[in-house]
């Protein structure tokens, strides 16, 4: 299966941005594991046409070059979901959209490159209260919200909300809607420049 | 003791949000019921300190799965609460649990005097004592069971017809399909038949055991999955994928064997597909060609089942029917119907069973359908008793809107015509 | 400032296990006794070990003396606190790798012969039978040994104590600090104390004072006018979030780092480090990366599971080590019990320490004390505690369905007549307090998901509801603490999650 734009991740970045382009005609797919707990309505979104995968997750990306192509989920097992442009919003080690071990933090599903400290001393402020810096981790994109693998920025993936360096649910519910927004203005700029 | 210390499922990643219990369908109606969270992942480790805090309250998880699809962490819940009714449960079945659980066993005794059985389940005294005695509740319309089994139609009108096609697939026609509904069956075999696919039964077909497992007989579930664990092996030895036309045994057969009963599936997991994944796929690479009648319209509103929705497959049914030209597919809101198979039979369950459902009801009066698309029977049973709209499996819409001899004639590999099965 | 005076026979500082067996020891043979503790009971050294119910096999070849007093206790509080304990025993298991250390199978009899010597049922079991009967335990082990250790819930023990202290009239006093000891010449009168909460002075005055407490109490001598070398040894452990195990595992060799793993109630704990601390730092403890890497790595060697379960947290304790006397270096350091009559050591009238000593012992503690309490006072009491059964500490048995019966905590299954039960026996100040009562935000979720409710039950019950943001706010922050060590994988997830239900609103369900 084709679509437009398939949106990993069904927090409430991912669904500003699915339900926007749903509406504008694009046909697109959501593939989210579970509901957001911010209690995101995917309603309306189902209502439009869109495609909803709750409880699924991608597996793995297949990539030609620098752009992702097509992702394998868990579910589909060996079909594939295809797509023109991918947009991640996974969230931060909550949503599953960063991984911490002991020693290191990821990005399961393509490996993005992740800005955090390597120095765990800092990630925690002993009052719960206070900002917290583990918080602030994350995926890191260039200006034109675009995450990179190896310092390879992928050409057709765009990342938003709290799966980005510098935002957190915590403080940053505009921050989060800002990037949402971003995202979209430039998915609908790259349509009307092919057009 | 030690069995029990020890829990194969991933109830430690949950985080406590408790989103499942917001989605969960019984604890609307019966507040009692422990709620996803705490039967689930609270529960299990709870029991892993002691066995007594095994709430025999579990037995009224639907095993909807709906706690699952939308649990952020992706615990298994519900298999989580099923195993715990396995491993502490000291149920005692009911001669009621048996006989429903039993689908086999009671289709088979049944079949012989389909009219006697059909009269008698239809006639007000023989529906007090299933009430009273085997506490079945007298209000429901018991799946009529038909005259004709649906293998014995298959190996007497269409078995020898089969071995024509270049290729083939093996079909796990499930309890329903056999004792109750043999139709969706043959609009299985000819559908397949014009896409070009030869369709065989498994060398040996056991109930999934999905109503096993409702009543608490695991043991006698066990047996049943390693049966049709080998059948489809032996299958796909052949080369044949074995295709289903329920939803609720295919979830059974690939997530329950491993997640609920303990059975590996690795090796043929991937060989059970529901009918209409595998169409559609087949399809959209080319490999089947398809002809719809010029003449076919209709409004029809798509319920994805419990299980289906599990699986996440919903997504294939949508698009396969999205194909048929004259066809208009209006999806419904996301629910449970209330009747999770045999639950709804159960007297104790019959009033929760319809509160759950009245959602699904009310979205279904809402859309005002032609009928629904559903794959999945006792579905099928509930929205049709509680609605009064017809039901249909995808297989059976599309042997209706396709054009058969037009289809079999563009998947057509051999220079004579094959003939096709008489339904 | 209110001045008051109060006559006591013995006044007892430190709430701990040996304070608060002490104060019941002490009333159970008729004396007037007041208990006094700084903060809440069993918030020191008490609640801060594994809660193993030592067999005595540990140290049976070293100590025999310990190991003996370790099988006869654990007798004794099996009789008196079946409610404490879980009689799980234990496993002690050699690993291939033992054998190049010298403490192969050879060893392994050496220590059988051991704890038959001291009187502790040890018996040979096969590897292969282990495994059937504790599954978690390292697949590689070679050797292994059947001991009756057990696990004890040392929260409920001590306050088990103290209600049964207060039961025969003892009166007790938490949140309050002693300033000084009430000394004329040469003797101790009793005691001036503060309360931490109102700030309010008073005086209490005994016939004796006893000094139990544990790693403080070495302030407290100097405030007598006396000198005790003690050396403060912290002890890290981590609480995994399950029960793991059933059965204590032991590593079957001389006492290290992180080679024992107890499960109890709902978690699994290993542990312990012991590094020596400044007294400065007794009352700030931190579990640093190096000790957590540590023993995990320890216990992965017990239990390989253990290297891919969550874990709760990480905290740690102090152990009251003593100095033989006239010893200041800390070289001849005894685990042993210390009790001391400081008018025969120091010249000093009215005065007794008791301290070293574990949490398996502290009954045995308690009875030395007091008997050195009676001579003093010409009470010729016998010692009634190693046969008197202890009391259940709160009512726990509340219908479900009944308002009492609502559940708070859902992780450690709370009830509501729970916290009520336990507000009304116990002088409960915090959520920590009620967690030290009740289990009460103790599991997966650390309180995420109850603690507003457990926080306005709480506040409700005390009659000042507008307290419970200010108790669910100090909650997270001590539970933070132990959090930080562990953060990474789902703990660090439930971190994450409980910053948003405090910070960014909770989920509807939260409310």
């Amino acid at each position: 299966m084709k679509f437009d734009v398939i949106i990993i991740g069904a927090g409430s970045a991912g669904m500003r941005v699915a339900s926007a382009l749903q509406k504008a005609g694009r046909k697109t797919a959501v593939i989210g594991l579970g509901r957001s707990i911010n209690e995101v309505e995917v309603r309306p979104y189902e209502r439009l046409g869109g495609t909803l995968l709750i409880g699924d997750s991608v597996r793995e990306g297949l990539f030609e070059g620098n752009r992702l192509t097509a992702v394998h989920t868990v579910n589909l097992g060996a079909y594939p979901l295809k797509a023109d442009r991918f947009v991640i919003a996974t969230g931060k080690f909550l949503g599953g959209g960063i991984v911490a071990d002991m020693d290191r933090v990821y990005e399961p599903l393509f490996g993005l490159d992740v800005a955090y400290d390597e120095d765990r001393g800092g990630w925690f402020d002993a009052s719960f209260g206070a900002p917290q810096r583990f918080l602030r981790f994350g995926v890191r994109t260039d200006a034109q919200s675009r995450p990179s693998m190896g310092g390879r920025t992928v050409e057709n993936l765009y990342a938003c909300g709290e799966l980005l360096e510098g935002i957190s649910a915590v403080d940053g519910r505009e921050e989060i809607e800002k990037s949402a927004d971003k995202v979209l203005a430039i998915l609908t700029q790259a349509d009307h420049a092919e057009a | 003791m030690q069995k029990r210390n020890i829990s194969p499922n991933n109830f430690e990643q949950c985080v406590k949000c408790a989103i499942c219990t917001d989605f969960c369908p019984v604890l609307k109606v019966l507040p009692d019921y422990p709620g996803p969270k705490h039967a689930g992942p609270d529960g299990e480790r709870l029991r892993l300190k002691n066995a007594l805090f095994f709430d025999s309250n579990l037995k009224y998880c639907l095993n909807c799965k709906r706690c699952e699809v939308v649990c952020p962490s992706g615990v298994r819940i519900a298999d989580i609460i099923h195993s715990a009714r396995d491993r502490y449960g000291d149920i005692h079945p009911s001669l009621r649990d048996r006989m429903l659980a039993n689908t086999d066993a009671m289709g088979s005794l049944a079949t012989p005097f389909a009219p006697v059985v059909n009269g008698t389940l239809g006639l007000g005294v023989t529906k007090s004592v299933m009430d009273g005695v085997l506490k079945i509740d007298h209000r429901r319309t018991f799946p009529k069971y038909t005259g004709r089994k649906f293998t014995s139609w298959f190996r007497r009108e269409a078995a020898s017809l089969q071995d024509a096609y270049f290729r083939q697939v093996s079909y796990f026609h499930g309890c329903y399909v056999n004792y109750n509904y043999p139709q969706l069956g043959k609009d299985f075999v000819r559908v397949m038949n014009a896409l070009g696919y030869g369709v065989q039964l498994l060398d040996k077909e056991k109930c999934c055991g999905v109503a096993m497992m409702s009543g608490g007989m695991f043991d006698a579930a066990r047996r049943n999955a390693r049966i049709n664990l080998a059948s489809v092996a032996s299958a796909a030895k052949e080369g044949r994928v074995t295709l289903t036309t329920s939803s609720t045994c295919t979830l059974t057969m690939r997530e329950e064997y491993p997640g609920v009963l303990g059975i590996d599936n690795e090796m043929v997991r991937e060989d059970i597909l529901l009918a209409v994944r595998f169409i559609y796929e087949a399809i959209e690479k080319g490999e089947a060609k398809v002809a719809f009648r010029p003449d076919f319209k209709a409004r029809a509103a798509y319920h994805v089942p419990c299980h289906q929705e599990k699986l996440g497959w919903g997504l294939f049914t949508r698009a396969l029917m999205e194909l048929i030209p004259g066809m208009e597919l209006v999806p419904l809101d996301s629910n449970c119907c209330g009747i999770a198979g045999t639950y709804g039979f159960k007297k104790e369950n019959y009033e929760r069973s319809q509160q759950i459902g009245q959602a699904l009801f009310d979205d279904i009066a809402r859309v005002g359908p032609d009928y629904v698309i559903c794959e999945c029977e006792t579905c099928k049973w509930q929205i049709e008793m509680s609605t009064g709209v017809e039901v249909r499996n995808p297989i059976s819409v599309l042997a209706e809107a396709l054009d058969l001899p037009a289809t079999a004639a563009l998947n057509q590999r051999t220079n004579f015509a094959l003939k096709e099965v008489q339904s | 400032m209110q001045e008051m005076l109060k006559e006591y026979d013995v006044i007892i500082i430190g709430g701990g296990i040996t304070g608060a067996g002490t104060a019941r020891d002490c009333a159970l043979r008729g004396l007037k006794v007041l208990l006094i503790e700084r903060r809440d009971i069993a918030d020191g050294a008490t609640g801060r070990n594994h809660g193993l119910l030592h067999s005595g096999a540990r140290y049976a070849v070293k100590d025999g003396e310990s190991a003996r007093e370790c099988i006869v206790e654990n007798r004794i509080l099996r009789r008196i606190a079946p409610h404490c304990i879980e009689d799980t025993q234990g496993l002690f298991i050699t690993l291939p790798e033992d054998e190049e250390t010298g403490y192969g199978l050879d060893y392994q009899k050496k220590f059988i012969e051991a704890c038959r010597t001291a009187g502790i049922e040890a018996e040979a079991m096969d590897p292969r039978e282990a495994i059937r009967w504790e599954p978690s335990v390292n697949p590689r082990l070679i050797g292994a040994v059947k001991v009756p250790d057990g696990s004890v819930d040392p929260f409920k023990l001590c306050a088990a104590n103290v209600l049964d202290a207060r039961l025969h009239g003892a009166d007790i006093l938490t949140y309050t600090e002693v300033l000084s000891l009430v000394k004329e010449d040469d003797t101790v009168r009793g005691v001036r104390v503060r309360d931490s909460r109102t700030g309010e002075t008073a005086e209490y005055h005994a016939r004796v004072t006893v000094n139990a407490a544990g790693i403080w109490g070495q302030a407290i001598v100097q405030m007598a006018g006396a000198r005790i070398a003690m050396f403060p040894a912290k002890g890290a452990l981590l609480v995994f979030a399950h029960r793991v195990n059933n059965v204590v595992i032991n590593r079957c060799r001389k006492s290290a780092d992180g080679d024992i793993l107890v499960p109890g109630d709902t978690v699994t704990v290993i542990g312990t480090t012991s590094t020596k601390i400044p007294f400065e730092a007794c009352d700030d403890l931190h579990v640093t990366p190096d000790e957590v890497e540590l023993l995990l790595r320890e216990g992965s060697q017990l239990c390989p599971a253990l290297a891919s379960t969550r874990i709760l947290r990480a905290y740690a304790g102090v152990r009251p080590l003593v100095a033989s006397d006239d010893d200041p270096t800390g070289r001849s350091i005894s685990r042993g019990i210390v009790c001391l009559d400081h008018a025969t050591r120091d010249g000093i009238e009215g005065f007794v320490t008791i301290t070293g000593g574990k949490l398996m012992t502290y009954r045995l503690m308690a009875e030395m004390a007091t008997d050195t309490v009676c001579a003093k006072l010409g009470v010729a009491v016998p010692c009634a505690t190693a046969t008197t059964p202890l009391p259940r500490t709160i009512e726990r048995d509340f219908p479900a369905g009944s308002p009492d019966g609502m559940l708070v905590c859902e992780c450690e299954n709370v009830t509501l007549g729970e916290i009520r039960s336990a507000v009304a026996r116990f002088d409960i100040h915090s959520l920590a307090d009620l967690r030290r009562r009740t289990r009460i935000g103790m599991g997966t979720c650390q309180g995420t998901y109850c603690i507003r409710k457990a926080a306005a039950a709480l506040a409700e019950a005390q009659g000042r509801p507008a307290d419970a943001e200010r108790l669910a706010r100090e909650y997270l922050d001590e539970r933070w603490k132990g959090m930080m060590p562990v953060g990474w994988g789902d703990t660090l997830r439930e971190m994450e999650f409980m910053q948003k239900v405090f910070k960014a609103g909770a989920p509807s369900t939260f409310k």
